[in-house]
């Protein structure tokens, strides 16, 4: 088998979770859509979590 | 021809040739995958014209993350540490059509039809390729992207139909992404391409697979009602 990166597989975990966040956020708006404050609480928390992402700190994330 | 199917296990015994295509590919995939959210989470996610637009950014930009994931655990298990691409500035990306930043909704609206399509056949590339690992990812990658362009499109439709202005400023970025998405596919001569059609890594030429793509497009804009650009105006890579 050859050589896998280190921490490749914290590195998948994390990302994982949170895509999963991210879609929890995104389901949580569009079912309650009628709801202007969890639709902006919705959006408020999809921007940071992808402002996180968009960072790319990879060490920070994994520390 | 190489016509054998690899699994990781098998890797490290291959040619030095077909490991380094591999890995520039991965790299370049992982690239493109993270690439498309950068240019668009910051100036549109707030911008977007209703809520329910800031979601879907928000849920398009999951799924990327979720591409670029799963790529990058392809790379990882053989050694190719693509995490770089992450925190790379939108100018280093390996594509020219991901270094800037898209700031207009027209222009996000046109990037999901056009540019999430040249994404869609970049993918189809490896369909039965010979890395069974990247194989594998496929399907679902394809299925989500799929939904990106067809967003695309409907948003594209929606402001061509809101009238002359809006069809005006529509024309302008589809003149403006059209040329970017046919330099996408690379050189027509690249010696690399017949190197990863060689090692199964990749289906078409890069002609071939551009010519299908304008086969695909052009209709496609008639029907909306916009003109096709020029294909050989402002390319830089024929």
């Amino acid at each position: 088998m050859p050589q896998a990166v280190a921490n490749i597989e914290q590195l998948d975990e994390h990302l994982m979770e949170v895509v999963r966040a991210l879609h929890s956020a995104v389901r949580q708006g569009v079912s309650h859509k009628d709801n202007s404050k969890v639709v902006d609480t919705a959006i408020k928390d999809c921007k940071e979590m992808l402002d996180e992402v968009m960072k790319g700190n990879v060490k920070e994330w994994l520390n | 021809m190489f016509t054998d199917k690899i699994e990781a296990k098998d890797f490290d015994k291959m040619d030095p040739e077909y490991k380094e295509l591999l890995g520039h590919v991965l790299a370049i995939q992982a690239d493109c995958e993270i690439g498309g959210p950068h240019l668009y989470v910051e100036t549109m996610l707030p911008a977007a014209p209703t809520k329910l637009d800031q979601l879907i950014i928000a849920r398009t930009a999951a799924e990327e993350i979720d591409h670029f994931r799963k790529v990058a655990r392809v790379a990882g298990d053989i050694g190719v540490d693509v995490s770089f691409v992450l925190s790379q500035p939108n100018e280093k990306r390996f594509v020219d059509t991901f270094r800037g930043l898209i700031t207009t909704w027209e222009d996000n609206a046109v990037f999901g039809f056009l540019i999430d399509r040249v994404g869609r056949y970049q993918l189809e590339e490896f369909y039965d390729c010979s890395y069974l690992p990247l194989q594998r990812i496929l399907p679902d990658i394809v299925t989500e992207e799929l939904g990106h362009i067809e967003y695309g499109y409907n948003k594209t439709l929606e402001l061509i139909q809101s009238g002359d202005e809006g069809k005006a400023r529509t024309q302008k970025a589809v003149d403006y992404w059209y040329v970017r998405a046919l330099d996408m596919f690379g050189r027509s001569a690249s010696i690399k391409s017949e190197r990863y059609r060689y090692w199964g890594l990749k289906r078409r030429s890069n002609d071939q697979a551009r010519q299908d793509y304008i086969n695909e497009v052009g209709p496609i804009l008639t029907q909306m009602g916009l003109t096709v650009p020029d294909p050989n105006k402002g390319r830089r890579y024929m």
